[in-house]
């Protein structure tokens, strides 16, 4: 087996460390040959707070992965989080010289840099400049310009940036291992490559990954990316409101979430407790449901609500015909589906990844959606471009993805 | 020593009330002043103040007043201060309406949120001008609310120092812990309310009902004023054989004053007794002398007595005082000088994180009064009592004018800190040990190390149900 057609995703994220081995085979389907996992500490809201710890749970999973997968690993498809990560749409320009009519591959390079003069905040680094649509001459959806005839070309990209010293501190904390990193790649993103179909992705559709610490989401009309973001919020908030509200430890209130939690009120029998047993056996104390049920719903609601008014301050939700498609760990909340879809007034799914072969007990798990999707926007772009070693971490541009 | 006038009876009749006004700021005071009504009040006035209309529709105050209406348009802050503040002055004519004609004025806020910590120092403000005596009551947010609120409950305490005759502060995380560790965080905030009511309702039983010993103000005042050091607050409640014995023992079972000890270190201590019409003479005598066991010769008692025919055959005591810090013993026994407001330095967040935890506290014992429903006397609650002119008060102590906010950040407060540090006092041994033992150190809990999630002006980190005012059970 060739080295190159072998595909790592890596994510650190607030809950767990991820990280995901597969094939690309030569009928192009992906196969999943490992998955290791580790615990993350020194993680919080999708960002590394303690460097030596995370160092150390991201060694644990690679080890994990290699024993599993049986390979050795050398270089990963980083995925990145946390609330510092903004996105825009911006339109590039090119006029073709006198000469020449014919649009050619560097035209395309050169409105894909003039999409990008645009000034972001200093502190902050692109991410990714998605291609939405070219304009030859101001005529829409071209899908590829090279070899048209044009004067004009116009590309609208969507761009996708963050707080440069942050992007880094989690490449660091990978190249420290040392492994290479391929590229790093925003994790709503990378799940939306496995959740959503093509078709989906031409519906239009919203991807919400609720992990530990973040809710990363990214929404696609007409197949292209149209809005993306991050909010820090997660898992992590529920459990901290429960634990709050109902006075019990973090691992307690973490316990009684993912195992009798849920976000529908008014479904319990009057009075109906939960008993919380002691460690030891003992006699522990009562929990009523619908007090459980009602803390995770408000913070849900709320998290919902929010993330539809940031939506809602462009149009593109709108248009979008397939509905929600809910996945990362805290998709795992019963009855958040049907939260998500009262809210948003559209159809709302649970997924996890699709479309995968080798091992499904582990694409099955949505909280394994953003390193199985790294491995397909590996797969996207490597199919777009030749791979060249270690790539320019910022500043790239392909136009396979989408 | 116990000084106990010689010609004492317990009252039949009741003299002239005294005109006093008891104003709940924000949604956290509108619910403590709704416990002092369903408690059983009928010797006040009760106003509520609020920038939310929704909490004000729902108090069971007589007069409720809205702050801000072009400001804030009914709905409460956000939890900002100077949104909260800027209603009080849009409302400024209706507040000095509200709390016009009366001697004393009870605030009760809990601080930390936009409405209380920004309008009710502008209601204490208002009240001092109009000439009138004020008591602050006020609660300090749980830790795990986070460090801005932390922030502006300090800010808005120490505006609240500066400007009312007397502050009393709980903190919520004292009352955290009296709860059952069963109970959720709506029953910590029905603790806080309860201690509010508590409180309010034993001062003014002392002052409308002047028993034993008439108290002057200027006793109750030293008493009450915490002056940085240590407030202390104990209720208890019996209707034993010895229920004399027994509610004071309660009473005294509060963490902080140490079974008793450390009331030993006060100089003056207030206390209260109600009972019903079967209270005897010789029962409080009993009470009076098993307390004078735990105080100094020289602390003053402040002592009032209460009949009250819905006491039945209970008896309550309930125990006020304060320890002064070193550096006030001084001017313990006098008004405080009106202190200049200098608005503090801009400071980073970070230097918050340094600061000491506040001094003035009190602590609570668990016992509930069962709460009886209030006999109705609509007419007293309503009816506005004008200023009795023979009671004039005493020229108020100039108070400092309104002014805008200084930022919400507290400025480090770098003396203090080195002060406690030279000179560490022997007999404060005891208190430094409790407040490692009864402070929890978290204060954002699992999101300490991470940047707050700050959306639409609000911390995201604090849960949900809380900033909502949901009581999730
Ligand atoms: N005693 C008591 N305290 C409460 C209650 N609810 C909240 N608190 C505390 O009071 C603080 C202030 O909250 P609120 O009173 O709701 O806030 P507010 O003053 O109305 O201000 P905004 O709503 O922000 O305009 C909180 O930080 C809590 O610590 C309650 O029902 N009773
Ligand atoms: N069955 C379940 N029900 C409810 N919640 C669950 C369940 N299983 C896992 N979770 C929650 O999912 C969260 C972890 O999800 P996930 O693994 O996707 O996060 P992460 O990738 O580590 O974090 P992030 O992407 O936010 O940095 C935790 O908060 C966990 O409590
Ligand atoms: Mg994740
Ligand atoms: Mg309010």
């Amino acid at each position: 087996m060739a080295n190159s057609d072998l595909i790592v995703g890596l994510e650190i994220g607030t809950s767990k460390i991820c990280v995901v081995v597969g094939e690309t085979r030569p009928d192009g389907t992906l196969r999943i040959l490992g998955v290791g996992q580790a615990p993350s500490r020194g993680v919080r809201k999708g960002e590394i707070v303690d460097f030596e710890t995370a160092m150390k749970c991201v060694h644990e999973a690679v080890v994990d992965a290699e024993q599993k997968s049986d390979v050795m690993i050398r270089s990963v498809y980083v995925a990145v989080a946390g609330g510092h990560i903004q996105s825009f749409n911006n339109r590039g320009c090119v006029l073709l010289p006198e000469e020449r009519d014919e649009i050619d591959d560097q035209d395309v390079e050169d409105v894909k840099i003039n999409a990008r003069e645009v000034s972001i905040p200093a502190q902050n680094a692109f991410l990714h400049s998605i291609i939405q649509h070219y304009q030859v001459d101001g005529q829409d959806g071209v899908l590829n310009p090279v070899g048209m005839l044009g004067g004009k070309l116009e590309a609208d990209f969507h761009i996708i940036h963050g707080v440069r010293t942050r992007i880094q501190n989690t490449i660091r904390c990978v190249k420290e291992l040392p492994l290479e990193v391929e590229d790093v790649v925003f994790s709503a993103l990378a799940s939306a490559q496995v959740v959503l179909t093509q078709h989906q992705k031409n519906l239009g559709a919203l991807v919400v990954d609720i992990g530990g610490g973040t809710t990363d989401y990214i929404l696609y009309v007409d197949g292209a990316v149209k809005q993306s973001g991050a909010i820090a919020i997660g898992g992590d908030h529920i459990t901290n409101d429960i634990s709050m509200g109902l006075r019990i430890p973090m691992a307690r209130a973490e316990k009684l979430k993912t195992e009798e939690g849920s976000c529908v009120l008014g479904n319990c029998l009057p009075g109906e407790t939960i008993l919380l047993k002691d460690d030891s056996g003992f006699a522990g104390k009562e929990i009523e449901r619908e007090t459980l049920n009602t803390i995770i719903h408000l913070r849900l609601r709320e998290t919902f609500e929010l993330l539809k008014r940031t939506v809602e301050e462009e149009p593109f939700i709108n248009y979008v015909g397939a509905g929600i498609f809910i996945t990362g760990g805290c998709s795992l909340v019963n009855g958040i589906d049907h939260l998500a879809g009262e809210i948003f007034e559209m159809p709302a799914h649970v997924t996890h990844a699709q479309t995968l072969s080798g091992l499904t007990s582990a694409v099955e798990n949505p909280q394994f959606s953003t390193a199985i999707g790294l491995l397909k926007y590996a797969q996207a772009v490597q199919v777009d471009r030749p791979r060249r070693g270690i790539t320019r971490i910022f500043g790239r541009f392909f136009s396979g993805m989408r | 020593m116990i000084q106990l006038s010689k010609n004492y009876s317990l009252p039949e009749r009741q003299e002239e009330p005294i005109p006093i006004k008891v104003v709940g700021v924000g949604s956290a005071g509108s619910n403590a002043l709704d416990r002092v009504l369903l408690d059983g009040m009928d010797k006040a006035d009760l106003i509520a103040i609020n920038t939310d209309v929704q909490s004000l529709a729902s108090s069971v105050a007589a007069r409720k007043v809205q702050l801000g209406r072009s400001s804030t348009h009914g709905l409460g802050t956000g939890g900002d201060p100077e949104l909260g503040y800027q209603a009080a002055i849009e409302s400024a004519d209706e507040i000095r309406q509200a709390i016009a004609g009366a001697r004393m004025i009870f605030i009760c806020a809990g601080l930390g949120g936009g409405t209380g910590s920004g309008a009710a120092p502008i209601v204490a403000q208002l009240a001092r001008e109009a000439g009138s005596l004020v008591i602050a009551f006020a609660t300090l947010p749980f830790s795990f609310e986070g460090k801005r609120r932390a922030a502006q409950a300090q800010d808005a305490l120490s505006r609240l120092n500066e400007i009312a005759n007397a502050v009393i502060c709980f903190e919520n995380d004292r009352m955290g812990d009296m709860v059952a560790p069963k109970a959720g965080i709506h029953q910590a905030f029905g603790i806080a309310d309860m201690t509010i009511s508590q409180s309010v309702r034993s001062i003014v039983n002392l002052i409308q009902r002047p028993g034993l010993i008439r108290i002057g103000f200027d006793d109750l005042f030293a008493a009450l004023r915490s002056q940085n050091g240590r407030c202390l607050f104990g209720f208890g409640e019996s209707d034993t054989d010895n229920r004399a014995h027994d509610a004071l023992t309660q009473a005294l079972k509060n963490p902080l004053m140490d079974k008793g000890r450390m009331l030993s270190e006060a100089a003056h201590v207030l206390v209260q007794v109600a009972g019903g019409p079967g209270m005897t003479l010789s029962e409080v005598e009993i009470l009076m002398r098993e307390l004078g066991r735990h105080v100094r010769d020289h602390t003053q008692i402040v002592f009032g007595t209460a009949v009250d025919g819905k006491m039945g055959n209970r008896l309550s005591v309930t125990i006020i005082s304060s320890l002064a810090s070193e550096d006030s013993i001084a001017t313990q026994d006098t008004s405080p000088p009106p202190e200049p407001f200098l608005a503090p330095p801009p400071a980073i967040l970070e230097q918050v994180e340094e600061q000491p935890p506040a001094p003035p506290k009190i602590d609570i014992v668990p016992e509930i009064e069962s709460a009886a429903l209030p006999e109705p006397a609509p007419d007293d609650l309503i009816a506005v009592e004008p200023p009795v002119a023979a009671e004039a008060p005493p020229p108020p102590v100039p108070a400092p004018s309104i002014k805008k906010p200084a930022p919400r950040l507290i400025p480090p407060k770098k003396k203090p800190v080195m002060e406690k540090e030279a000179k560490p006092p022997k007999e404060k041994i005891v208190q430094v040990k409790q407040e490692v033992l009864q402070f929890e150190p978290v204060t954002r809990g699992r999101f300490e190390k991470s940047e707050p999630t700050i959306v639409e002006g609000q911390d995201l980190d604090i849960p949900t149900f809380l900033r909502k005012n949901i009581r999730v059970k």
